[in-house]
């Protein structure tokens, strides 16, 4: 829908003044200085909420006055197997990206590159799939994957309803569009096959592209709650955010600073995605998805 | 359509003589470049067994008095015709819901596009803590929302920390509780959780805005401001058209938000929203036909949002 | 080459099979016996009496081997158990059914009828009294076992009732007057900021810890629903409503969800709340009163909500004959004995405080749960429970907890949508 519609711009009209006013821009980065510290307000007040003794509600404990404590967290840590959700969290994204990576390159390349029956009828598909909401396939979808395929208590049966991130193909099939058409036509020129281009040419091209899917990947099964929780029943096959969930749910009720226990809980589930993120971020470049969006 | 034209394939291919002939009927039939049906087989089956499968049980069992069963429970699910159809758009309830999404959407999508594009433009001017700031605004967006849900009660009830901040200022009822202010409540906190993605999508726009046009805005005279809407707005278009149909579509599915930030789609389903009454309806109260006759309904409403979004931004190009 | 043609290829079997189901046996051999799940609340103490139990089994039976697994306690244990018996996954046993969620379960045949069990109704009519009517389903069969209930009184805050200058041993709190009083000066005297704190929030289930416990003291133990038609617009619904509508509007009691335990964090002077509650508040100086009526009444006729979760069989279970020993095993009198030790919750057993005599005399905070135990009203056992109980909830949100709408009007219009409700079936 985007690659449909065509920039048009004014041609640049003729320079009336040729010198360019060059000045630092202290209010832009002050101002948005303050929107991210606005942004980052809830995370700040989450942390430092997990680290108290007492629930204080009170405006005051924005600067926290009493000493830390990691009691919270060593609540989670004695009611949940945290290495064992962690394990099992890594597998199932892991899996999601695995499949997305793969099977996602190669459709989003054919959608893109290669014209073949049905493309524009799968396309139309493609932007149609994020329209419907999970809730409405949720039962159908698990009698299948528990009732006919058995997969209640398994990996796959986790990986399965998520394996292709609908997203990623599209950012593909945008970031091969956006590829010059030189390229593809200087080697059909030269006598190489489709198998071909896409091993030698397209394939090597794509590693922008892949760091800015996983990460748009990594989130969705990251987060997921529903589908892990209906599909696993063996506590030692629950992702860290099903774990979580349950123990927000039953056991923080029970603490002694319940707000505490679900905030440190909330931190928990939170601290591996944001360190991921950070640690990726200057990769996660603006050229990248360039791609998703340019017409 | 397809199995016609696989038949046009077999048949002809059979009795074609030379090779050269083969491969053209094959190349009309499966279109130039074959290879692209083997390379996108995978995903194709992975949409017919995730989406189209169960999608079409759904739209089969919203004509139906369906519910579900255990397996070998024999029971009669007599077609109803669109009396599910009927039961869902008598019901208030349902109607509200689909007004609380109007009400979202008219909130949510223009405060995002308007707050993406203008961190955005920020962004992409500064130079010093730029990646720290992007973090800044991404951060939520990568945070699941069960995560920071607690937060926000915290923050947004009537001792919390915002109405502390308006004084006598702070609503009565306080945001979550207060019929009128429960979901524009929800639609900035969707705002707030999903803006990361947005800017990064405007970043990446900005990127490819050439730096000639903004040369020439300032040799005409435009100030920032002027450049800003004059060059930048028309250039990332088509990035807009995607950030809308994304907003669109997170405010079509919400979910999450009204089951746990206002529990359970409160006050009075002030902020209930269609997915939640899906949910009640399909999974909690065991009526799978009424709330896949929502789901029919949502999907619908959504394309002809879209269609019609597409259609008016296509003219304006 | 044909990935659009396998999609037929892949959906029409599928299909079908959803359309006719496969695979389970509806008509299992009720006395096959053999390894067999259960499932177990994971709520800690449940999860800790569970296990043992198992493990007492599993040491006297090796043949019959029983493995117990963890569902939520929360709200969600319901779409889990629904969603599996879809599947044909269920376990044999759930040791945590919510009495509202059998018939749907019972219409959707994932459940086991226990009186097609050798001596399956005469063992839950001995163990558990007169109770155990309310349990029975329309069919007058029974498809689940009572196991335990949790009998909700008032809790009060002594330390919160002394400060607002009030009686802590004998409180004000017999008659809706009273109660009202008692909250006024609780909250006009600052020591707190409400007075009590029912969760003001939409789910279905909410109305159990308000309206209904109120409602069955006051008709002496009346279902909302009773032969296929509401019984809530009565006086005596009527001033229930008009009570709760009265706590709200002086705002005794908030509009707003608290996050977290409102009477733990000392926010609200009382709570709802049955015994499971007395080891979450060890750290408060608490009282326990019966919940008020309108023109007071002795403990020994108070009838109050059980909020019982029972046992039931799921049609999936393939060996049934160790599936009703096992159940037996975990309701026998030393099994009861157990879980009364571990979790405080109350076995739906008759003779219950003579027969645990030693437990209640250590323990005699839990004695009048004990008594209440005999007298507790159960959701009704009826068709369309839950979306019962949602039209319910929502009409007593807009009109009592918003007063959008006359409670009393309110009231009427909605035993007229859940009469509509009921009568089908």
């Amino acid at each position: 829908m985007v690659a449909a519609t065509s920039q048009t711009e004014n041609p640049p009209r003729k320079p009336r003044n040729a010198t360019r006013r060059h000045r630092p821009p202290f209010l832009t980065t002050t101002l948005l200085a303050l929107g991210a510290l606005v942004f980052l307000f809830p995370f700040y007040y989450m942390l430092i909420g997990s680290l108290q003794a007492e629930p204080d509600t009170s405006p005051s404990a924005v600067v926290p006055t009493s000493p830390f404590t990691l009691d919270n967290y060593s609540q989670i840590n004695a009611s949940v197997d945290l290495p064992r959700s962690l394990i099992n969290s890594g597998i199932f994204t892991g899996g999601v990206i695995l499949c997305t990576i793969v099977f996602g390159v190669l459709a989003g390349y054919a959608l893109a590159r290669l014209r073949f029956r049905g493309r524009g009828t799968l396309f139309a598909t493609v932007l149609l799939v994020q329209v419907i909401p999970f809730q409405l396939l949720l039962i159908p979808l698990y009698v299948m994957i528990v009732r006919s395929y058995g997969l209640a208590d398994n990996y796959l049966g986790m990986i399965l309803p998520f394996a292709i991130n609908t997203t990623a193909v599209f950012v593909f099939r945008q970031f091969f569009l956006q590829l010059p058409d030189d390229l593809f036509s200087a080697a059909r020129i030269d006598g190489a096959g489709e198998l071909g281009i896409l091993r030698h040419i397209a394939l090597p091209l794509v590693r922008p592209a892949l760091l800015t899917v996983v990460l748009l990947t990594f989130i969705g099964p990251w987060n997921e709650f529903l589908w892990p929780f209906l599909v696993t029943k063996e506590a030692d096959m629950q992702p860290l955010a099903v774990s979580l969930a349950g123990y927000i749910s039953n056991v923080a009720a029970r603490a002694s600073n319940p707000y505490g226990a679900v905030l440190a809980g909330a931190c928990v589930l939170a601290a591996p995605a944001i360190a991921l993120f950070v640690a990726f971020q200057r990769y996660f470049l603006n050229t990248d998805i360039g791609s998703g969006v340019k017409g | 359509m397809t199995i016609q034209a696989e038949r046009r394939s077999s048949v002809p291919a059979r009795s074609a003589p030379t090779g050269h002939n083969r491969r053209r009927l094959l190349h009309r039939v499966l279109g130039e470049q074959p290879l692209g049906l083997a390379l996108v087989g995978p995903y194709v089956v992975f949409l017919a067994a995730v989406f189209a499968y169960p999608l079409g049980l759904a739209v089969w069992i919203s004509f139906h008095d369906y519910f579900f069963t255990a397996p070998g429970v024999a029971v009669e699910r007599p077609f109803v015709g669109l009396d599910n159809y009927v039961a869902v758009l008598s019901d208030p309830a349902v109607r509200r819901s689909f007004l609380n999404i109007g009400i979202f959407l008219i909130i949510n999508v223009p405060l995002t596009v308007v707050l993406a594009l203008v961190v955005a433009a920020g962004l992409n001017r500064i130079t010093r803590f730029k990646a720290l700031l992007r973090v800044g605004y991404y951060v939520p967006y990568v945070t699941a929302s069960v995560a920071v849900v607690g937060v926000w009660l915290f923050m947004f009830n009537s001792g919390g920390i915002v109405n502390a901040l308006l004084g006598p200022l702070a609503p009565d009822p306080s945001w979550l509780v207060n019929e009128t202010l429960a979901m524009p409540s929800v639609a900035v906190f969707v705002v707030w959780k999903q803006l990361g993605l947005f800017v990064l999508l405007y970043l990446a726009a900005l990127q490819n805005v050439p730096k000639e046009l903004y040369e020439a805005a300032s040799m005409d005279g435009a100030g920032k401001f002027r450049s800003f809407l004059s060059v930048t707005v028309p250039a990332v278009r088509p990035a807009t058209t995607l950030v809308a149909i994304l907003a669109l579509i997170t405010g079509a599915n919400l979910f999450t938000e009204p089951y746990l930030l206002t529990g359970g789609g409160g006050p009075n389903g002030a902020s209930a929203s269609p997915v939640l009454l899906m949910y009640q309806k399909g999974i909690e109260q065991g009526n799978p036909d009424v709330a896949s006759a929502i789901g029919v309904l949502l999907v619908l409403g959504v394309l002809v949002v879209a269609l019609i979004s597409r259609a008016l931004t296509d003219r304006s190009n | 080459m044909r990935p659009i043609l396998s999609i037929a290829a892949l959906s029409v079997p599928l299909f079908v099979l959803a359309a006719c189901g496969g695979g389970g046996d509806s008509a299992a051999d009720a006395t096959a016996t053999g390894p067999i799940t259960v499932w177990l609340s994971n709520n800690q103490e449940e999860v800790a009496w569970g296990t043992a139990m198992v493990e007492a089994w599993n040491a006297e039976h090796p043949d019959q081997l029983v493995t117990a697994q963890e569902i939520p306690a929360g709200k969600s244990s319901e779409e889990v158990i629904g969603a599996a018996i879809t599947a044909g996954n269920a376990p044999c046993l759930i040791f945590n059914v919510s009495p509202a969620a059998v018939p749907q379960f019972q219409k959707q045949g994932g459940l086991v009828a226990l009186d097609e069990l050798a001596g399956g109704a005469d063992y839950i009519t001995a163990r558990s009294g007169d109770v155990a009517e309310q349990y029975r389903s329309e069919d007058d069969r029974y498809y689940q076992l009572p196991w335990k209930s949790n009998p909700v009184m008032i809790f009060y805050n002594k330390d919160l009732f002394t400060e607002a200058g009030l009686d802590a041993e004998n409180p004000p709190l017999a008659t809706y007057d009273e109660f009202l009083d008692t909250s006024r000066t609780l909250v006009s005297s600052g020591a707190v900021e409400a007075a009590i704190y029912p969760a003001p929030t939409s789910e279905f289930f909410q109305s159990w810890f308000d309206f209904y416990p109120l409602y069955a003291a006051a008709t002496g133990g009346r279902q909302l629903v009773e032969d296929q038609k509401s019984t809530f617009a009565s006086a005596e619904g009527q001033a229930v409503v008009e009570f709760w509508r009265t706590m709200y509007e002086e705002k005794l009691a908030p509009q707003e969800e608290y996050n977290g335990d409102s009477f733990a964090d000392a926010k609200a002077a009382m709570a709802i709340v049955g015994p499971w509650a007395i080891p979450v508040y060890a750290d408060t100086n608490w009282g326990a009163v019966p919940v008020p009526t309108p023109d007071g009444m002795p403990i020994e006729e108070i009838h109050t909500f059980s909020d019982a979760k029972n046992v039931a069989m799921f049609s999936a279970c393939q060996n049934r004959g160790t599936a009703w020993e096992v159940l037996k095993f975990a309701t026998s009198e030393a099994q009861d004995g157990e879980l009364l030790t571990a979790t405080g919750q109350m076995p739906l057993r008759t003779d219950l405080q003579t027969t645990y005599a030693e437990y209640f005399e250590a323990n005699p905070d839990y004695s009048t749960f004990a008594d209440l135990a005999g007298r507790t009203t159960e959701v009704p056992n009826v068709a369309n429970s839950i979306e019962i109980w949602q039209t319910f909830r929502d009409s007593y949100s807009k009109s009592v907890i918003f007063g959008e709408d006359d409670p009393g009007t309110s009231l009427e219009d909605a035993a007229t949508a859940i009469d509509t409700l009921a009568s089908q079936s």
